[in-house]
């Protein structure tokens, strides 16, 4: 299948992309690495009349790390680039995971993970980790920057809250305190290459004494038009003791808060009974790795 | 049996194509440029059954750009490759029978081009109704999906064989068990895309290349399709990437592109997409079966009793000779005295099954491997004992006349499950984790072809110069799975020397000399066959020239490492090469053919021609699973094979013939399925939506060889390629049974099924409480 015909370039600053991206609207599209765009385009889903190629824009490259403002990683970096690094595996070994399930390793090269995002597939492998951790967005125009938290990004399937103009720019994931921990869990049919039937992300934080539920947030992609948080559940489960009642209320929690559709990758009746065991399993990954920090220490 | 001593044979050369094809060197159809080429596409109906009222290409033809376009009333000729009951066109023509289905071609300068024409292109629809199971298409008042069809209900074609008396040997059994079982619509999923390109030279002469395995079939169907005589068409296989039968019948792409470039005027290439592929499909036949297994009191099985029907799809292919096959594949590996067939194939508004990697013994073998484990285990035996003891022995003859001259599969029996340690875990691990054991066995090859003809099934020619070298040109075709190399490595060993040495020109119908082509395992032992037969003729020419130099008798002569030398005194030889230049100097060129007809066996039967084959393969497997019983996940952990395929002649090529082939099963047992609508649409026709198995997925492999050889064979070789796929889904099903205690009948065994099943475990078990 071939698309329509189209424009591209490839602007040399930031200044320039977002003054290209600003005057020509709706007509431009973002092309990062393409592996999720080209497909649109060549199975006439999108017709864009402009491609901007930012995929070797300095200023969107690079993952960083600073104690207090956490992890910086910039829309330009490659999946695999997230799945590989050692910051990230440090400090976010939830989403080096995740990062590492997404797509062929050949996709991952190609694809970033802003791309994954704006995207807005309520499949899409990174949401659910980012959600957990309270991800807050870098979003960019002409205009200047604003800051937006993950959990307001996600608005309907495949719309997201950029306004004409704004552009994903980066993600900040806060630092995790030493109680703290984030986990994913996910089921595909087979183990590699998987748009996932369910998936979902888990932070859980610990009070002092090491047995009750400080803070929660439940995760879940494919269970919905886009991927979002448990509210009621992790309000629930805030301030209980960490035991099998805990686990059992997270997973019943989080069922109750699903509302998936039969599709041609499961049925309802299969993920509703799925994100339960997997937020049980993510719960007692994050548990896991706050007992073997708290032993180190 | 005495130790064979071999230089080349059982040593694993390096493939003179894997470097190539790493590299990205080895070429394909669609690497293929000519100047002035064309790029064909096909337009496809959006109806699954339907009359075709009237086609306007009028708009597309005007296209600048477009240099050809072509319908169904162009191409009125039908073709199959059974050639008795052929039901296909090029482009269909008057009726439109599955969604997708070709109803008009363009060529053009580019693909683009081509791609928009067929936008333009108008097709009116009288819509039929539409069936998409068996069920549907055999019900009372059902449209006929071909008018012509001599059987009512849509049935392509029937088959029943009756061996001894089944119904007494039920009533005289200790134990009877009967079960339904259903398997899936899957397809090969291999790599390359079919693509064939087409070139007419002025003087009129066609040149084809394509991705195929079948040149010859191909070479008669272009024939006919086209009116043009064989000796003005030339069929040329390029590199094919996978074809496990989905290339194993002519593609419409190959018979469209030639069409085109002859409408045309230029050569037209037509490559197909993923989607196409699927459309295309010759996937594995979805049955339905009751089969119902006696035994007696020591658990020696008395009768089987077979009921299927076969979701056919749109067009014959290969149903006919497949419907067969499943009849021939119910008397092996186990002696069974008694049998019933009973089949139908049924056309429905589908893309079309036909020949897919161990085609007609997947099905019933995953029936039959399931109820025997279900049986030893009701009679408190384990699996192995009462396979063991039904296992046939070295040499046997079925009561439907198949003659096995070579058998070891009781000791690929004993080498699995003690490799495995099956009889210690089989009923011993825990919950959620089992071990289940399944056998199998497949044809080495076919007794007859397709249509009667007398003539060898395969020819090959070799050439010894000084200049060129050793040349073997055989028409086998090598579709991936190396037979290149094994030929290759026979003559090595014939000549004694290098495999590096020997160049081999195959697949192609104007260069080599006739053979079927790849399919029914039949090259090793076919195509070896004439190889060898060719090269012991070359050598017959040689020794008595070395024996004249050496001053010894010829028959006392061998060649070997580089020398042709005699057989009792050491050090009286003579270098091979400074034979061959005598003989040229004397008598010229050094040039010998040799020739394979398998054994003609037949029987007094409806279909007694089809299950015979020179000598079968057989296998043994045991797979270890963990089922996940939260999430219904299974897992395969480990499985070990152990095989009899004679003897190996490149190890590394038959581990990765019999990996491959577990991988194959294992992703039609948990998988893979082609998923179609209720209109007959494909729902998931990308390999993005169909599911074959990732090397995540792969389990560890334990892959032996049992000591065999097969003293009737090219270097006592037999089948590797599809033997080994026959066990992998009972295996599966087995250990699954093992693992959780349930009996799965239907494929594949997704999450989703784990869990409705141990619920409904739960809710009986808890009932009997």
């Amino acid at each position: 299948m071939h698309g329509q015909s189209f424009a591209y370039q490839r602007p040399g600053s930031l200044r320039e992309f977002e003054a290209l991206y600003a005057s020509h609207g709706d007509n431009a599209k973002i092309l990062a690495g393409g592996t999720d765009l080209l497909v649109l385009i060549k199975e006439r889903l999108l017709a864009p009349r402009l491609l901007l190629d930012i995929s070797d824009l300095p200023e969107l490259k690079g993952i960083a790390y600073d104690p207090a403002a956490g992890l910086t990683i910039g829309a330009g970096v490659k999946v695999a680039e997230i799945e590989r690094s050692a910051l990230v595996k440090e400090h976010a070994p939830a989403l080096a995971f995740a990062a590492s399930n997404l797509g062929s390793n050949q996709v991952r090269w190609m694809a970033t993970m802003a791309g994954n995002v704006c995207h807005a597939s309520p499949a899409a492998e990174t949401p659910p980790v980012l959600l957990a951790h309270g991800c807050e967005l870098l979003i960019g125009s002409q205009a200047g920057e604003r800051r937006l938290p993950i959990a307001e990004f996600f608005l309907a399937y495949r719309k997201t809250a950029l306004k004409p103009g704004e552009y994903l720019k980066g993600f900040r994931l806060p630092p995790l305190a030493a109680d703290a921990a984030v986990a994913y869990r996910l089921r595909g049919l087979r183990r590699a290459m998987e748009i996932d039937m369910i998936n979902l992300g888990v932070y859980l934080r610990l009070e002092a004494d090491g047995a009750t539920a400080a803070e929660v947030r439940l995760a879940m992609g494919s269970v919905g038009p886009i991927s979002y948080r448990a509210a009621a559940t992790e309000e629930k489960l805030k301030g209980m003791t960490v035991d099998e009642a805990f686990l059992a209320a997270a997973a019943a929690g989080v069922a109750a808060e699903a509302a998936p559709i039969d599709d041609v990758r499961a049925s309802a009746d299969y993920r509703n009974r799925v994100v339960g065991v997997l937020a049980r399993r993510g719960l007692t990954h994050c548990l896991e790795q706050i007992g073997s920090r708290r032993n180190k220490a | 049996m005495a130790k064979r001593e071999f230089d080349v044979i059982g040593s694993t050369v390096t493939r003179k194509d894997a470097p190539k094809k790493v590299k990205g060197e080895h070429e394909f159809a669609d690497d293929l440029q000519f100047p002035m080429m064309l790029h064909g596409r096909i337009k496809r109906s959006d109806i699954a059954h339907s009359r075709i009222l009237s086609i306007d290409t009028s708009k597309a033809q005007a296209l600048p750009g477009v240099k050809a376009v072509l319908i169904g009333s162009e191409t009125p000729i039908k073709y199959g490759i059974v050639p008795q009951m052929p039901t296909e066109y090029a482009i269909a023509h008057e009726k439109v029978r599955f969604h997708g289905e070709p109803v008009a071609a363009v060529a053009a300068v580019d693909p683009e081009t081509a791609e928009r024409a067929l936008d333009l292109i108008e097709v009116v629809y009288e819509p039929l109704p539409v069936y998409t199971t068996p069920e549907e298409a055999m019900a009372e008042g059902a449209v006929k999906i071909h008018e012509d069809n001599k059987f009512p209900g849509n049935i392509a074609y029937e088959a029943d064989q009756d061996f001894g008396d089944v119904e007494k040997a039920f009533a005289d059994s200790h134990y009877v068990l009967e079960k339904t079982f259903k398997t899936s619509y899957v397809n090969h999923a291999f790599m390359e895309p079919h693509c064939a390109v087409s070139k007419f030279d002025t003087n009129g002469e066609l040149f084809i290349w394509s991705t195929t395995q079948v040149p010859h079939y191909l070479h008669r169907h272009l024939s006919k399709v086209l009116q043009m005589e064989m000796d003005r068409i030339h069929v040329k296989v390029t590199g094919v990437g996978g074809a496990f039968g989905g290339k194993g019948e002519v593609s419409n792409n190959e018979l469209i592109s030639a069409l085109l470039a002859r409408k045309a005027g230029r050569p037209v290439k037509v490559l197909y997409s993923r989607r196409e592929v699927f459309l295309q499909h010759r996937g594995r036949h979805p049955i339905q079966m009751r089969v119902k297994v006696g035994v007696d009191k020591e658990g020696m099985i008395t009768a089987i009793d077979y009921d299927g029907t076969m979701d056919g799809g749109s067009y014959g292919g290969w149903g006919l000779v497949i419907l067969f096959y499943t009849a021939a594949m119910l008397h092996l590996p186990y002696d069974v005295k008694n049998v019933r067939f009973r089949a139908r194939r049924i056309f429905t508004n589908k893309p079309t099954c036909g020949a897919m990697r161990g085609l007609g013994g997947v099905q019933p073998r995953f029936a039959l491997e399931s109820l025997l484990d279900q049986i030893a285990i009701d009679l408190g035996m384990n699996p192995y004992d009462l396979k063991k003891k039904n296992a046939i022995g070295l040499k046997h003859e079925t009561v439907s006349g198949q003659v096995v001259r070579h058998c070891e599969f009781r000791k690929c029996l004993d080498q699995a499950t003690e490799l495995s340690g099956y009889r210690e875990k089989h009923g011993k691990l825990p919950f959620g984790k089992g071990i289940g054991l399944a056998g199998g066995y497949y044809i080495s090859g076919t007794a007859y072809t397709l249509y009667m003809a007398y003539k060898p099934h395969s020819s090959a020619l070799i050439r010894v110069d000084t200049e060129g070298g050793v040349t073997v040109y055989c028409g086998a075709t090598d579709i991936g799975q190396g037979s290149d190399t094994v030929l290759g490595m026979m003559a090595a060993e014939k000549f004694g020397l290098p495999f590096e040495t020997i160049h081999v020109v195959s697949g192609d119908t104007s260069l080599a000399p006739f053979d079927l082509g790849s399919f029914a395992s039949r090259v090793t032992v076919a195509a070896g066959s004439a190889v060898c037969k060719a090269a012991d003729n070359i050598i017959d020419k040689l020794l008595p020239v070395a024996a004249v130099q050496l001053g010894v008798r010829a028959e006392q002569l061998e060649a070997k490492r580089g020398m042709i030398r005699s057989v009792f005194e050491p050090g009286k030889e003579i270098a091979f090469w400074d034979v061959v230049s005598k003989y040229i100097d004397a008598h010229g060129p050094l040039t010998a053919t040799g020739d394979y007809t398998p054994p003609r066996r037949t029987g007094k039967f409806k279909g007694a021609n089809i299950g015979h084959s020179p000598t079968y393969g057989f296998s043994a497997q045991v797979t270890e699973v963990d089922v996940d019983l939260e999430t219904g996940e299974v897992r395969v952990l480990r499985v070990t094979e152990a095989g009899d395929c004679g003897q190996p002649i490149n190890p590394v090529s038959v581990e990765g013939q019999v990996e491959g082939s577990i991988m194959m099963g294992l992703g039609q047992a948990l998988y893979e399925e082609v998923k179609v609508g209720r209109d007959g649409r494909l729902m998931n026709p990308s390999l993005h939506d169909y599911k074959i198995p990732t090397m995540a997925d792969l389990p560890e492999l334990n892959t032996t060889f049992v000591e065999s050889y097969d003293p009737d064979s090219p270097y006592g070789a037999k089948e590797a390629g599809e033997g080994p796929i026959q066990p992998v889904i009972p295996a599966i099903f087995n250990a699954v049974y093992d693992a959780i205690g349930v009996r799965f009948t239907e494929m594949p065994i997704t999450p989703e099924r784990v869990l409705r099943a141990l619920d409904e475990k739960k809710r009986q078990e808890g009932g009997t409480c």
